[in-house]
């Protein structure tokens, strides 16, 4: 046996409003061991994986996440961040990952000015991650978003770099995985709905993989995200077993 | 175009001074590699300056990226190797244009001011570049009358440069630098003013913030030894972060009041957020439409057909003539008025800046200006 439940905080800013959901999704979905970390915790090391959940943290003042950003906690999620641990941003989570720099580029208002709010599909473009390794490349996950400022932009430089090293994980698509501008829910550059850090463990996206956790509740593609996690985690640790101590 | 990308050096197209630079497989680029060789007083002092075009290279690279980032538009693409920039091919407009902070050098000579005087405001001058004139100094009628540049690219000139000296004053003071002046050169690309040339030693002179020492071309131009060692030093401070209590006692930074020290000064600051040009604006975009609605479309014809766009819109609008008045673009921004206080303006202007980069403006998508003034 793996030996042990993976420990998932999900960090709780002022205005935070998707994080009961992704408790449930990893605490009693997964069944793993998850908490809430209030903005304010400095200290993390007991975690083994991070969610930044959606909501409107301090009321989107300013730019989405520009306040959240410096709350004492995200000092901690960047030291985790930098010893390996995963770190999922989802929605409010990734536009405050974007501002604390920890992935490349900048959202804007959705070109349509609208909030846009129902299930998109997503092409999986690299499922050899840590967090899409339940998922075939190419495949199309059913999940849904619910966001104002979504509207991905990254510099011509940081676009050509991530493509080059597979950093571009999800982009809006076609039920049949096509991308197309069709498919583009909010204007993002090149249809992208979630990055990677170039050390492969720091994920941002827009959709909302939490919302998407059981057939009850219309769909349960979301799993996939989470359950990558845990497989990555579980891998990790067998790793680090079988080496000599 | 992109930094990371490889380039290659093709023909020399042109050696100056203290540059070579040569054509690239894009027309649009060139490859400028920086010498060694060293001139003064319009080059009759001759000389070479062990690693200068690394030095130079290296700081100009730092220096143009922090303006890139603080939304001032330049001719630099990316750094290429040691010594030389990849930049994109302007057409030099033949204005030095140059920002006094304190006297020295030629306007000591030109007003009797003793060097080391501090200047009340940023002072802008510009010269033209003609070496058979030994670069005299012109005034804007001057430059209108040698058609050298249009009135409204002279004011974009004098604008920008003193954006520059806002800039690098905030970056320069943490770092315990003093800019007492410099010199920029810009040029058109496609129809566009951008800011070309380097910045480095060569080009700009350098005041150690405590001591006072020269950390420039000075160096080379009067013989006070220690030129290379000045150059590297300028070099290590601009690569490393700022430094507390690195200001010194702030010689000569205009505004910097030096009789108040250790006073507190009200500061009114009102900044201005904006959407780079580059960047899509969905928000101006909608006020664009909008405004279309109302009449005030771009692209309609001139005021033949008058009232016809503008009346059929409906309600009183006669007032308005929205015939006469088109407009092109809109874009939306944030409009901040922070109240502060801090002991000099430089101080502020420093500050003010840095709260800018790390939280008012987002450098990726956005650029900001801001005012600063005396408040009650």
């Amino acid at each position: 046996m793996s030996g042990g439940r993976m420990k998932f905080a999900v960090v709780v800013f002022p205005g935070s409003n998707c994080d009961h959901d992704a408790l449930h999704a990893v605490g009693e979905v997964l069944g793993q061991e998850a908490s809430f970390v209030w903005h304010q915790d400095t200290d993390l090391a007991r975690y083994d994986a991070i969610i930044l959940p959606g909501g409107f943290s301090y009321g989107d003042y300013l730019r989405t996440g520009a306040i959240a950003r410096f709350s004492p906690v995200m000092a901690a999620v960047e030291r985790e961040a930098g010893r390996g641990k995963l770190v999922i941003g989802i929605c409010n989570g990734f536009q405050i990952l974007l501002e604390a720099g920890l992935l490349p580029g900048a959202m804007r208002r959705n070109d349509s000015l609208r909030f846009q709010c129902h299930h998109v599909y997503l092409r999986v473009e690299n499922a050899g991650t840590a967090f899409t390794n339940r998922c075939r490349a190419g495949q199309a996950l059913r999940v849904p978003i619910a966001h104002a400022e979504g509207n991905y932009h990254a510099e011509p430089a940081d676009l050509a770099r991530m493509n080059r090293k597979g950093l571009v994980i999800f982009r809006y698509a076609t039920p049949a995985g096509e991308v197309t501008p069709e498919a583009n829910a909010n204007g993002s550059a090149e249809n992208i709905a979630g990055v990677m850090n170039e050390a492969g463990n720091v994920l941002g996206l827009m959709p909302h993989p939490e919302r998407a956790m059981e057939g009850l509740l219309g769909g349960d593609d979301g799993r996939l995200v989470f359950e990558s996690m845990l497989a990555a985690w579980k891998e990790g640790k067998a790793r680090v077993q079988v080496s000599p101590a | 175009l992109s930094e990371g990308q490889v380039f290659r050096a093709g023909d020399l197209l042109y050696e100056g001074k203290a540059k070579r630079v040569h054509l690239m497989e894009d027309p649009d680029l060139v490859w400028v590699e920086y010498k060694d060789d060293a001139t003064a007083f319009d080059g009759k002092k001759r000389g070479t300056i062990r690693d200068k075009g690394y030095f130079c290279a290296q700081v100009s690279v730092i220096f143009f990226r922090l303006l890139e980032e603080s939304g001032v538009r330049t001719h630099f693409v990316a750094a290429a190797g040691e010594r030389a920039v990849v930049c994109r091919r302007l057409a030099i407009l033949p204005i030095e244009v140059v920002v006094r902070n304190v006297v020295a050098g030629s306007l000591a000579k030109r007003t009797g001011l003793p060097e080391g005087t501090a200047l009340p405001a940023a002072v802008v001058e510009l010269y033209y570049k003609n070496d058979e004139l030994g670069d005299p100094l012109l005034n804007d009628e001057h430059v209108a009358a040698l058609r050298l540049a249009t009135p409204a690219q002279v004011a974009e000139l004098k604008r920008t440069a003193l954006r520059v000296n806002g800039v690098l004053r905030a970056f320069l003071s943490p770092r315990g630098l003093n800019l007492i002046d410099f010199k920029l050169e810009f040029g058109l690309h496609q129809g566009t003013v951008l800011l070309g040339d380097e910045i480095s030693p060569d080009t700009c002179r350098f005041w150690d913030a405590k001591t006072h020492e020269k950390l420039d071309k000075d160096r080379f131009r009067r013989d006070l030894g220690g030129v290379e060692d000045a150059y590297a030093e300028v070099l290590r401070r601009v690569s490393s972060g700022p430094v507390a209590g690195a200001q010194g006692a702030a010689v000569g930074a205009p505004g910097a009041d030096a009789g108040a020290a250790g006073g507190s000064r009200r500061w009114l600051a009102r900044v201005f957020v904006s959407l780079k040009r580059t960047v899509l604006d969905p928000q101006g975009r909608a006020v664009l439409g909008a405004l279309e609605a109302l009449g005030y479309g771009g692209g309609g014809g001139g005021d033949a057909g008058a009232g016809g766009a503008g009346a059929g819109v409906g309600g009183d609008r006669s007032a308005v003539r929205p015939d006469r008045v088109r407009v092109d673009d809109a874009r939306v921004g944030k409009y901040m008025e922070l109240s502060l206080s801090a002991a000099s303006e430089d101080e502020a202007r420093a500050r003010v800046d840095d709260m800018c980069r790390r939280l008012l403006a987002n450098p990726v998508i956005e650029e900001y200006r801001f005012e600063l003034e005396r408040a009650q």
